[in-house]
C-alpha cells in the first residue's frame, strides 16, 4: 500500500523487489552459533527464490529476516546487509518493511488471529490504517483471489486445513506486498490440500508481479516453481545460489551430506533402479503373526452442535497382527487420529468394540483379548503405545535419561529408582543417537531430537503396538531415516505399528495401508494397490506425493510409483 | 481433537444480536447490582423471569440447546442454595419458629429467604452472562471496548488473540493427560497425584507458552501493535436501540427492586 500526501490509498500490489544479501549473518540471543551465516547473493525482482537445507540450517531465519521480524522483534546480533528493493532492512522500521512483505507461516492453526474470515483478511489492513471503504472493496478481492469467495462470515476454526492457509495467502496478498515469503506453508496439509496450495503458489508466480521466496521440504512439487535456488548446510552456511535449473551434481552431493530431501529430478536414473530394487527387499512379505488389537464397528460422534451430530469414526473395523507396520491416511478430518485414541482406550468409542494384548512369548497361547479401558495404566503401557506428532505433549521427565527410563518405571517391576533402568536408559539414549543429551532437559532438543527420544521413551519396554500420529512431521531426510531406522529395530521383536500419516513417502516402508475418509475405511491393502488407485479425488496428488519415497532402513530416496 | 461443545451462537436475527456489546454489558450490571444490592429472593426471581423473556424474545439463541448448557450450573445453583439453607447462622436463633425440624437440626423460614436469595442471584448472573455475550461473538465485543469505550487496541485484542488460544489449551490438557496414562503413569497416593498434575500443568503450560509465540510472530508480521493508529474494518457506532435496551433494562431492574410483592 502507498498513500499519497492526499491519504488515498493505492492499492495495487507494490513493484516486485529485488533481494540482496551481503555477508548476512544472525545470531539469536542466548546461542553462541549463528542460525545463518555469510549468505551473500542477488535475487533479481519478480523471481521465485526456493530455500533448501536439512532441519536446523536457518531456513527459517531467512524469512523471519525478510520480513524484517529478525532484527526489529526478535532479539539477538545482526552482521551483513540484507536489502529488499531500496530497503535495508536493519535500518528500516519493521511496519515499513510490513508495507513490502508478507510472510505466511508452518502451522495454519497459530497465525490465524479474528474468529470471522473477513475479519481476518482485514487485520493486517486495519493493523495498516487502510480507510473503511478501501478494506471493504479489498477484502473479496483477496479472498477471491485464493478461490475462497463466499467465505467471509465463516468461522477460522471451521475452515480446513488446506482452506486455512489459502486463508493465510490471502491475508498477506490483501496488503498488496511485493515480496510473499512462505515458510513451508504446506507442513501441516494433506496431499490434496497441497496439491491446491502449490497451485496457488504457481499461479501468483505466472504473474510475476510478487518477487517470492519459498521454503518448502516437499521439493518435487516446489522445484518446478523455482527459478533460482539457495542452499544452505545444516548449520546455516551457504552452500550455494544458483538457477534452479543449473544445479549440478556437486550440489546434490552437498545435499545429501548433508541430509536434505534431494529431488529426484536431480538424481540419476541409475540411483533410481537400484533403490527399487532395494524397496522391493525390504519390502518383504511378512507372515501373519499372532493378532494383537481388534476393533469392530466402532463409532464416534463429534460434540453435537446446531448441525445436528457428526460421526468422526462411522462404523470402522480393524485387525492388527504383531510384526504389521500400517500406514494409516486420510485427508484432514478424516478421523485419523480419534481411531488411534479409541485404540488406546482413552476415548470411548459410542459403538463398538475394541480388544487388545500383549505379545504372547513363544511357549505360550498368549494371553486372551482385553478391553484396554479396564486395563490398569500399567498394563496398558505394556500393550500399546502412542507417539504425538507434537512430542513434548508427552514428556514426562526432566532429563532425557529419566525421560527412557519412566516408563518402565511405571510398568513396574522395582518400585523407585533403579540402577538397571538408568544403566539401559543410557544404552538406548546412545543407540537413538542421544547419548551426548542423557542430562538434558527434554524441552530444550531440537524437533529431531524431541522424535527420536519420543520413540527412545518406549524402547526399554517396548509395547506390543505402537501408534504413531505423523512420525515424520517436519523432518528433513536424515531425521525420517533415522525414525524409521528406529522403528525397524523396534519391529524386529514382534512389535505391529500404525503410522497415521500425510505422508506418501513413507507408503513403500510399510506393508499395508488403511485409508480412511469421512471416518470410513475406504480401502485397505498394499501400499502399491493403493498407490495404483489412491480411493480418493482428486486421486493424482496422493499418486504423486511418492515420488520421494524412502524405504524402510536404508538411505534410499527413490520413487516406488517414480516411473509412472 | 477437540471434546468443548460447540460455543452458542445466534442462529437468527433478534434484536440483541443488533445492539452493540458494551450496550449490552451496561444492560447486564444493572442487573447485576439490582439483584445483589437486597437479600430479598423476590429480586432475584423477577429478574431471572425478565431474563428468560429476553432470551426467548430477542436474544436469537438457539433455545433448546440452552437447557443442556445450563445444566451444570443448574446443578451447583440447587447444591449452593441447599447448603445456604442448611448452614444458615439464623437457624440458631431459638426466637424464630422452625420450619422443619430433624433431630437437633432445625430449618428457619429466614434462613430459606436468605439461601434462596444467594442461589438465586447466581442464576441472574449466569442469564445475564448469557444475554451479554451471547448474541454476538468475541470479536464484536473487542471491537465495541476499543471503537466506542476507546480501550487500547493492545488490550482488546490482544486478549481476544489469547481466547484463540484456550480451545487448543483444553485440547492439549486432554491430549498430555492421554500420553502420561499410556506411559504407564497412575499416581496413587495424593502426594503422587498432585506432582502428576504439576507435570501435566507444566507440559500444557510450555505447549501453551510456544503457540502463543508463534501466533504473537504472526501478528507482528501483520504489522500489529507497530505504531500506526489502527483503523476499523467492522463500524459499531451506538444506536437508538443501545439507549432502548439500556433504558429498559434500568427500568426492570427498577422494578424488580420497588414493585410491593
Amino acid at each position: 500500500m502507498t498513500t499519497d500526501r492526499g491519504g488515498r490509498i493505492a492499492l495495487e500490489s507494490t513493484a516486485p523487489p529485488s533481494i540482496e544479501a551481503a555477508g548476512l549473518c544472525w545470531t539469536y540471543a542466548g546461542r553462541s552459533r549463528p542460525a545463518i551465516e555469510g549468505l551473500t547473493f542477488r535475487l533479481e525482482p519478480g523471481r521465485v527464490l526456493l530455500v533448501l537445507g536439512p532441519s536446523g540450517s536457518g531456513k527459517s531465519t531467512v524469512a523471519r529476516a525478510l520480513a524484517g521480524l529478525v532484527p526489529h522483534v526478535l532479539p539477538g546480533t545482526w552482521q551483513g546487509v540484507l536489502r529488499v528493493g531500496d530497503l535495508d532492512v536493519a535500518e528500516t522500521p519493521a511496519r515499513l518493511l510490513g508495507e513490502r512483505i508478507g510472510l505466511v507461516f508452518q502451522d495454519p492453526d497459530s497465525q490465524l488471529v479474528m474468529s470471522r474470515v473477513d475479519d481476518e483478511v482485514a487485520f493486517g489492513l486495519e493493523n495498516r490504517a487502510w480507510p473503511r471503504e478501501a478494506m471493504q472493496a479489498r477484502v473479496p478481492v483477496a479472498l477471491a483471489q485464493v478461490g475462497l469467495s463466499g467465505f467471509e462470515r465463516r468461522g477460522t476454526m471451521t475452515l480446513s486445513g488446506g482452506e486455512k492457509q489459502r486463508l493465510a495467502i490471502a491475508d498477506l496478498l490483501a496488503a498488496g506486498p511485493g515480496l510473499l515469503v512462505l515458510d513451508e506453508p504446506t507442513a501441516n496439509l494433506d496431499p490434496a490440500a497441497m496439491r491446491a496450495t502449490f497451485e496457488q503458489i504457481a499461479a501468483l508466480a505466472r504473474v510475476r508481479r510478487h518477487t517470492i521466496v519459498l521454503i518448502e521440504h516437499r521439493l518435487e512439487a516446489a522445484l518446478p516453481l523455482a527459478d533460482d535456488v539457495l542452499l544452505l548446510d545444516d548449520s546455516g552456511r551457504q552452500l550455494a545460489f544458483a538457477p534452479a535449473d543449473a544445479v549440478g551434481p556437486e550440489a546434490v552431493r552437498l545435499l545429501e551430506r548433508n541430509g536434505a530431501w534431494v529431488p529426484r529430478a536431480w538424481q540419476g536414473v541409475e540411483a533410481a533402479r537400484t533403490n527399487e530394487t532395494g524397496a522391493a527387499e525390504t519390502r518383504r512379505a511378512t507372515e501373519a503373526g499372532p493378532l494383537l488389537l481388534e476393533a469392530a464397528h466402532i463409532r464416534i460422534a463429534y460434540p453435537a452442535d446446531e448441525s445436528g451430530t457428526h460421526l468422526a469414526i462411522d462404523g470402522v473395523s480393524i485387525a492388527v497382527r504383531a510384526g504389521e507396520r500400517i500406514a494409516l491416511v486420510g485427508p484432514n478430518g478424516s478421523g485419523k487420529s480419534s481411531l488411534l485414541f479409541a485404540m488406546t482406550g482413552l476415548l470411548r468409542p459410542d459403538a463398538g468394540t475394541v480388544r487388545l494384548r500383549a505379545l504372547p512369548r513363544d511357549d505360550e497361547a498368549g494371553e486372551p483379548m482385553r478391553d484396554p479401558a479396564r486395563l490398569r495404566a500399567g498394563e496398558i503401557a505394556a500393550r500399546i503405545g502412542l507417539v504425538f506428532q507434537d512430542p513434548e505433549l508427552g514428556f514426562v521427565a526432566r532429563t532425557a535419561r529419566d525421560e527412557v527410563s519412566a516408563g518402565a518405571r511405571a510398568m513396574g517391576r522395582g518400585r523407585g529408582r533403579d540402577a538397571h533402568d538408568d544403566h539401559g536408559a543410557d544404552g538406548v539414549l546412545a543407540h537413538f543417537g542421544l547419548g551426548h543429551l542423557a542430562a538434558e532437559n527434554p524441552f530444550r532438543l531440537s524437533q529431531g531430537e524431541q522424535r527420536r527420544l519420543s520413540l527412545a521413551a518406549l524402547a526399554l519396554r517396548p509395547p506390543a503396538i505402537l501408534l504413531l500420529d505423523e512420525p515424520t512431521f517436519g523432518l528433513d531426510r536424515r531425521g525420517t531415516e533415522a525414525v524409521l531406522r528406529l522403528l525397524d529395530d523396534l519391529r524386529a521383536a514382534g512389535q505391529a505399528q500404525i503410522l497415521a500419516t500425510h505422508d506418501p513417502r513413507l507408503l513403500p516402508a510399510c506393508e499395508r495401508v488403511v485409508a480412511l475418509d469421512a471416518g470410513r475405511v475406504v480401502f485397505d491393502g498394499s501400499p502399491d494397490a493403493f498407490l495404483a488407485a489412491p480411493p480418493y479425488r482428486p486421486a493424482a496428488p496422493w499418486r504423486d506425493g511418492v515420488a520421494l519415497a524412502i524405504t524402510s532402513g536404508t538411505a534410499a530416496v527413490a520413487g516406488a510409483a517414480g516411473s509412472r | 481433537m477437540s471434546v468443548l461443545p460447540a460455543p452458542l451462537q445466534p442462529v437468527r436475527p433478534a434484536f440483541l444480536t443488533r445492539v452493540t456489546p458494551v450496550a449490552r454489558l451496561v444492560a447486564g450490571m444493572a442487573w447485576l447490582v439490582a439483584s445483589i444490592v437486597t437479600l430479598d429472593p423476590i429480586v432475584p426471581v423477577r429478574l431471572i423471569l425478565a431474563a428468560v423473556v429476553a432470551l426467548v424474545l430477542w436474544s436469537g439463541l438457539p433455545l433448546r440447546r440452552i437447557p443442556g448448557r445450563l445444566a451444570p450450573l443448574g446443578l451447583a445453583i440447587v447444591s449452593l442454595t441447599a447448603f445456604s439453607i442448611l448452614l444458615s447462622s439464623s437457624n440458631g436463633d431459638r426466637s424464630v419458629a422452625a420450619v422443619v425440624t430433624l433431630g437437633p437440626a432445625r430449618i428457619t423460614g429466614p434462613a430459606i429467604a436468605a439461601g434462596l436469595a444467594v442461589g438465586l442471584r447466581v442464576g441472574v448472573i449466569a442469564l445475564s452472562t448469557l444475554l451479554v455475550f451471547g448474541p454476538s461473538d468475541p470479536t464484536r465485543m473487542a471491537d465495541s471496548l476499543v471503537q466506542q469505550w476507546h480501550f487500547p487496541d493492545r488490550f482488546a485484542y490482544g486478549t481476544l488473540a489469547a481466547l484463540r488460544v484456550a480451545p487448543f489449551m483444553a485440547g492439549d490438557w486432554g491430549t498430555i493427560g492421554a500420553a502420561r496414562r499410556l506411559r504407564g503413569l497412575q499416581p496413587r497416593s495424593p502426594a503422587a497425584r498432585l506432582r502428576e498434575t504439576g507435570g501435566r500443568l507444566l507440559a500444557m503450560l510450555v505447549a501453551t507458552i510456544r503457540r502463543a509465540e508463534r501466533l504473537a510472530l504472526a501478528m507482528d508480521a501483520r504489522g500489529f501493535d507497530s505504531g500506526i493508529r489502527r483503523t476499523h474494518f467492522r463500524e459499531l457506532r451506538t444506536t437508538w436501540r443501545d439507549w432502548l435496551t439500556i433504558v429498559v433494562a434500568l427500568a426492570v431492574a427498577a422494578a424488580a427492586l420497588a414493585l410491593p410483592r
